[in-house]
């Protein structure tokens, strides 16, 4: 065997080293690339999210669809349209997890400190798993909508409200993966992590799930009112079912970034205690 | 301005819950030194290590990687060190060509000199042949090369090492030793290493330091600290007693103390290796020749014997699945 000269600076200047940083959204780039990798090469954890809310969607559909001539105030054309982005929230919900379970193998494995130990900013190692969790929901959300497309669905807003649903279901993912990944950093447990992940769950539950929102009883259409997921759910509807209602849009915009911002700063949080170098 | 020494002093540190690991450490490495860090499970290396390489915060005491502050100047630290920890810190789902290249990435090179630098560090531990393979299905071994070249991209000045053998199969770690030496030697590296096995530090370090309860029993070179033992022996043989009796009358003022068995003497004496070609001429101007001449030399058990009061529990000679 050839001994390489290691002596040699030719490739990777040492000085240079000593100084370059790579910039901030590269960095956040090449840790969402990394964390879509290692996502992508463990596709058992990809599958049944998917299979599940799929499932539930075509279970609504054949249970409630024909009622639905029967529910009033149910805006626009199809209970499938209503139902729908119930499925692409859930989906969210179980799908958020895997950023975090990459997470905590990284940090069971020891990657997670070596990371550490380079200069990456604590925003990329955050975002990055985030990001790649959020991604992987809209390509989910795509899929769901798909399936539903093919069970007759009709968008009122056509191919680009499809695409603003999708978005919306990225921009919810970034919430919910960045709860996910808090859970994830606060425990170091695979389980404690798949644990803190049903805590959400009741939250698809306190909202105008299967019929409007002035159809529920007194306290829960309180607790709705104060669910973002509400206001995302309600975009989302109004974009399939009725047109473009750039209200609707705003709040269910909101309520994602509201969420979002909310759940980073625990992430933030998060690290911040796991880094104590106690 | 890095200097490529650590300096250590009065390090101590407890956790949460009042368990001390480290009481009171002080030592220094010199540029361009191989440091040996011995001791027992539990004696305080792995905390020390992860003092110096800015994972872990002292309780008291301060510490200097390259002139750096560990506390303080904890980014300049990283950026002149590189680190291997005991528990090998990667995804078993990337291939490694991958990991290399992002580390060197993430360390600000530009995609393609990181590229060239991982095929460069690839041979170097030798797994060109498995660059594109998952980390999960590699070997132990290959595993520990794949980290050390992880901890090599950005050229450190300074290389920990925790650990860096244990559970490896004796050819495996003979490969790691030889990579140590080579870049300790090829490219002037500082090199702090922790390890429980005597051998390795016989083996490598100019320098050993023994921990024992969170601190430091004793530090000096190998040869020293086996010498300080001062059990070395110089053994020769003959034809007969009545040589080895002659022998003796012509020796008796050259070692400390001086046992006769038979036909074999043996002379005991503090630098033993030095003294045997005064011995060797004394005898041949009486005329007398031995038939075996050797040498017997305290080894690091000893030492450790000595100033812990136990013996260091050394599975280095079991061989141990890779």
């Amino acid at each position: 065997m050839t001994t390489p000269n290691l002596s040699a600076q030719s490739t990777f200047s040492g000085t240079a080293v000593r100084n370059n940083q790579a910039s901030l959204p590269l960095q956040i780039a090449l840790v969402t690339w990394r964390n879509l990798v290692t996502i992508f090469r463990t596709p058992t954890a990809l599958v049944p999210p998917l299979v599940i809310s799929i499932f539930f969607l075509v279970i609504y559909e054949s249970t409630l669809g024909k009622a639905a001539g029967f529910i009033p105030n149910l805006s626009g054309n199809s209970y499938l349209g209503f139902i729908l982005p119930l499925s692409i929230v859930s989906s969210s919900l179980s799908g958020s997890g895997i950023a975090a379970q990459n997470l905590v193998r990284d940090i069971e494995s020891g990657y997670f400190d070596k990371l550490l130990l380079t200069p990456v900013s604590r925003t990329a190692l955050l975002l990055g798993p985030i990001l790649a969790g959020a991604l992987i929901l809209g390509v989910q959300a795509s899929v769901v909508i798909g399936v539903a497309m093919l069970l007759g669905l009709q968008s009122a807003t056509g191919f680009a409200g499809l695409a603003v649903v999708v978005g919306l279901a990225i921009l919810l993912g970034t919430g919910f993966a960045g709860f996910t990944v808090s859970a994830a950093l606060g425990s170091g447990s695979a389980a404690a992590t798949q644990g803190a992940s049903f805590l959400f769950f009741p939250l698809t539950f306190l909202t105008a799930s299967f019929v409007p929102l002035d159809l529920l009883d007194g306290w829960l259409q309180t607790a709705a009112k104060l669910n973002p997921i509400t206001y995302v759910l309600e975009a989302m509807r109004g974009l399939l079912n009725t047109g473009w209602d750039s209200t609707a849009l705003t709040q269910g915009v909101a309520a994602c970034l509201i969420l979002g911002v909310a759940m980073y700063a625990l992430a933030v949080y998060a690290l911040r205690v796991r880094t104590r170098r106690s | 301005m890095s200097n490529r020494e650590i300096v250590v002093e009065n390090l101590g540190k407890e956790y949460p819950g009042g368990v001390t690991a480290v009481s009171d450490v002080s030592f220094q490495v010199n540029s361009g030194q191989i440091f040996g860090f011995l001791g027992p499970n539990g004696a305080g290396k792995s905390t020390t290590i992860k003092i110096l390489t800015t994972l872990a915060l002292p309780s008291r005491g301060k510490a200097r990687v390259g002139g750096f502050d560990v506390v303080d100047e904890a980014e300049r630290v990283r950026r002149i060190a590189g680190v291997a920890l005991q528990e090998i810190g990667i995804d078993p789902l990337m291939k490694s060509t991958e990991l290399l290249t992002m580390q060197g990435q993430l360390f600000g090179a530009k995609r393609k000199d990181a590229l060239a630098r991982a095929h460069e560090l690839l041979e170097l531990v030798r797994l060109e042949d498995a660059a594109d393979r998952r980390v999960g299905t590699y070997s132990g071994g290959m595993r520990r090369r794949l980290d050390l070249a992880l901890a090599l991209v950005h050229k450190p000045e300074i290389l920990f090492l925790d650990e860096p053998t244990t559970g490896l199969d004796p050819a495996s770690r003979r490969d790691v030793w030889e990579e140590v030496r080579r870049l300790n030697r090829e490219l002037g590296m500082t090199i702090f290493l922790t390890t429980q096995y005597l051998e390795e530090a016989d083996e490598l370090a100019e320098v050993v330091a023994i921990i024992d309860q969170g601190k430091i029993a004793t530090e000096g070179s190998p040869s020293k600290l086996k010498a300080s033992v001062g059990t070395e022996s110089i053994n020769l043989a003959f034809e007969s007693r009545a040589t080895a009796e002659t022998a003796v009358s012509h020796l008796s003022d050259m070692a400390d103390n001086i046992q006769t068995d038979r036909d074999m003497v043996r002379l005991y004496m503090s630098e033993a290796a030095q003294t045997i070609p005064a011995v060797v001429n004394r005898l041949q101007q009486a005329n007398l020749n031995p038939i075996s001449l050797t040498l017997t030399q305290p080894t690091l058990d000893d030492v450790f014997l000595q100033v812990t009061g136990q013996r260091l529990q050394t599975e280095a000679a079991k061989p141990q699945a890779a």
